[in-house]
């Protein structure tokens, strides 16, 4: 696989504060990865240095093989950049403000008009092209904010925080279109503070904290990392701790417990054991009432690294 | 393309405001209106008098202007009284009364009546009305000097016969000269001087006012977002700069254009006056887009940029003329462009110049233009690549 994107010890200071403090990592064509971290994290600026709109520190962008500057315009045709802040003009109407934008991005004429109307059915806005965007509601501002990214049909798309203050059925919407977006073939780069978002839409993540990469994989990478298990609960009755030795030479268990009416397990992948798991335990006569997954989330792995809760 | 671009969503905002299409398009003509036709209604303009002697004739022709109903009438003890008074614009025009009017039009030599006035449009309509008062209490001593050169008789008797005839009569009155005719000629319409500064005022004004949409574009993080596309910081500050100058220059030929069309305004030699238009637009602009770039706050922008905008128009002599000046304001006014673009339509207009003649002021126009652009796309490129 060849890298879209390649950011490489990225800093940024504001006066004596490092926002950004050796941020590096690399996106592969067509991967979706998330950049999750809570407020503060130095998620925006480093998204700021790698479209070239902020100059860095130190530390260098690449983009399909171009060096990313603020002043090199050859990068940032790759790239569509959906910025955290709305950034529309409130009185322009979606197909100006959409025109607008694609003729920056080098479309004129026939071209440009039709992506602007492929652009306003993949938003939902075809019906309220014509409407100012200042009378669009909050999730309608945010689908022609994202509109304006796709324009181009960017190699890469990069998306801050899209859904923040957005209404849960905009949120949804938004969610796949960045799913259809990628499934499409398109390279994503998602900042987020919501561990769901990370986790359902990202194919690997970067935690990131005080302007640092605290950790990055895929999830069940990064849950491994930790030393966080799965557990499995299983409810039930009869012989549940005659199965314990059973259980502990299945791959990947690391710990096993047993009551009169439960059994818990620690494991490594807890979903490809569970068939195994199940006939163990009725192999040695126990009877199953229910079982229960808990898999770890991204939520406990930055609570791990960390110390603190992902939402503050 | 990408600047035109972004100048023509600059334009198309503009012109999208309900209030900018009032203070852009219908303010300034109205205003132009108001102050070329001021005897419609509303508070009567004042002209002061002087009177050099208590002749029969001065007395005849004050009374005959008291007697007015278009003004009111202040009278001054001395001449210098009367020439401050109309400097400082407490009266709108000062009428000179000379010694020995009786004894020259005994003689039958002329007489010279002083008329001096502010050229923002009152001078002018006031003047003819004065005209006339003056030339119908003259209009018998015409007649009678006429009948007494004809005939032979004393004058004296030709202007009581004259004067016993002269309600039931009509006789071509007698030229009376005046000596404000230098500082603006007769020919000059009542609203051709009043719609130059006008004209200057608004452009630099609607020109000033657009730093508050560069803010908001900047606020917005549209600038910042145009940055992210493949366009890169000079052709964004050309296109923000090509949006100021097109809404400014657009605002200028619509009020040259209609009161050209209204009020038959003069504005001289048309090349040369659009020459003007384009090059104070490019000032308007620069000046426009260093505000915007310097100042983060767009109502800020908005306030300095009128209070500025006002204080240069009136130092550069869009208020009161520049020629009622004291000779060092004269040379302070010339700090401002909007002077030396009244120069260069006082030259097109009055003296009948061409774009040969106002090349003077359309260099020192882009001087002004190009040192503020140049401030200003040094301030912007800062404001946009270190939000
Ligand atoms: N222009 C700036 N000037 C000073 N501090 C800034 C600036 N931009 C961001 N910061 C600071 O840098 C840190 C990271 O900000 P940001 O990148 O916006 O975080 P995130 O997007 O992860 O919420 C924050 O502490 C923020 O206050
Ligand atoms: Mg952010």
């Amino acid at each position: 696989m060849t890298d879209i994107l390649t950011v490489n010890g990225l800093v940024k200071s504001f006066d004596d504060f490092v926002a950004v403090n050796g941020v590096s990592f690399s996106i592969d064509e067509g991967e979706t990865f998330g950049l999750l971290g809570p407020n503060g994290a130095g998620k925006t600026t480093s998204i700021s240095m790698i479209s070239g709109l902020l100059e860095s520190d130190g530390g260098e962008v690449h983009v399909a093989g171009d060096r990313v500057a603020t002043s090199s315009t050859k990068a940032k045709a790759h790239i569509g950049l959906v910025p955290q802040d709305l950034a529309i003009y409130p009185d322009l109407t979606a197909s100006e403000n959409l025109s607008f934008f694609g003729r920056l991005y080098g479309m004129t004429g026939d071209d440009l008009s039709k992506r602007v109307d492929q652009v306003l059915e993949v938003v939902g806005l075809s019906e309220r092209r014509d409407d100012l965007s200042k009378e669009f509601s909050g999730g309608m501002k945010r689908r022609l904010n994202i509109g304006v990214g796709l324009l181009h049909k960017p190699r890469l798309l990069i998306l801050d925080e899209p859904t923040v203050g957005v209404d849960p059925q905009s949120r949804n919407a938004i969610l796949e279109s960045v799913e259809q977006l990628s499934g499409e073939g398109m390279a994503v780069l998602y900042t987020t503070h919501y561990m769901e978002e990370a986790e359902r839409l990202c194919d690997r993540v970067a935690i990131i904290d005080e302007g640092q990469i605290q950790a990055e994989g895929t999830r069940r990478e990064l849950v491994s990392m930790v030393g966080e298990k799965d557990k499995v609960t299983i409810a039930g009755g009869g012989a549940l701790s005659s199965s314990i030795p059973a259980i502990e030479g299945l791959a990947g268990v690391t710990g096993v417990s047993a009551t009169e009416q439960q059994l818990d397990v620690l494991a490594e992948d807890a979903s490809s054991i569970l068939p195994q798991l199940l006939a163990a335990v009725t192999d040695a006569g126990g009877s199953i009432s229910g079982v229960e997954v808990f898999e770890p989330n991204l939520e406990a792995v930055f609570l791990h690294l960390t110390g603190k809760a992902l939402r503050d | 393309m990408k600047p035109f671009s972004i100048a023509w969503s600059n334009v198309r905002r503009m012109l999208r405001e309900r209030s900018n299409i009032f203070f852009v398009f219908i303010f300034p003509i109205a205003l132009i209106l108001l102050i070329g036709v001021q005897f419609g209604g509303g508070v009567d303009p004042i002209v002061g008098t002087f009177s050099a002697d208590d002749g029969d004739l001065s007395q005849e022709i004050h009374a005959a202007i008291e007697a007015g109903e278009s003004f009111d009438v202040i009278v001054y003890e001395t001449e210098e009284a009367l020439v401050d008074a109309v400097e400082l614009g407490s009266v709108q025009a000062g009428v000179f009364l000379p010694a020995g009017m009786d004894a020259a039009t005994a003689e039958g030599t002329p007489v010279e009546i002083g008329y001096v006035a502010r050229p923002d449009g009152f001078g002018a309509q006031m003047q003819a009305i004065v005209n006339s008062i003056v030339a119908e209490v003259m209009m018998p001593v015409g007649a009678a000097q006429y009948a007494a050169a004809e005939t032979g008789q004393p004058f004296t008797t030709a202007l009581a016969a004259s004067q016993s005839i002269a309600d039931s009569l009509q006789v071509s009155p007698v030229d009376v000269s005046y000596l404000g005719e230098a500082l603006f000629p007769a020919s000059l319409g009542q609203f051709d001087l009043g719609a130059a500064s006008q004209l200057i005022l608004f452009v630099f004004l609607t020109a000033m006012a657009g730093s508050a949409a560069l803010i908001l574009t900047r606020q917005l993080g549209i600038s910042a977002r145009m940055l992210s596309t493949p366009t890169s910081v000079g052709q964004i500050v050309v296109g923000e700069s090509l949006g100021r100058f097109g809404v400014a220059l657009v605002q200028g030929v619509y009020i040259m254009v209609l009161t050209l069309i209204i009020f038959s305004v003069n504005w001289g030699d048309p090349i040369g006056a659009i020459m003007l238009l384009i090059f104070f637009s490019a000032v308007g602009a620069g000046a426009g887009m260093l505000m915007g770039s310097v100042f983060s706050n767009d109502q800020q922008a908005s306030g300095m940029g009128v209070m500025l905008s006002l204080g240069l128009a009136a130092l550069g002599g869009c208020m009161l003329p520049i020629e009622l000046f004291p000779p060092t304001m004269r040379t302070v006014a010339h700090v401002t462009p909007h002077a030396w673009a009244l120069d260069g339509f006082a030259e097109l207009v009055r003296r009948g110049g061409t774009v040969v003649d106002i090349l003077p002021e359309l260099g020192v126009l882009a001087a002004y233009a190009a040192a503020l652009f140049a401030l200003a796309s040094w301030r912007l490129r800062v404001a946009i690549t270190r939000p």
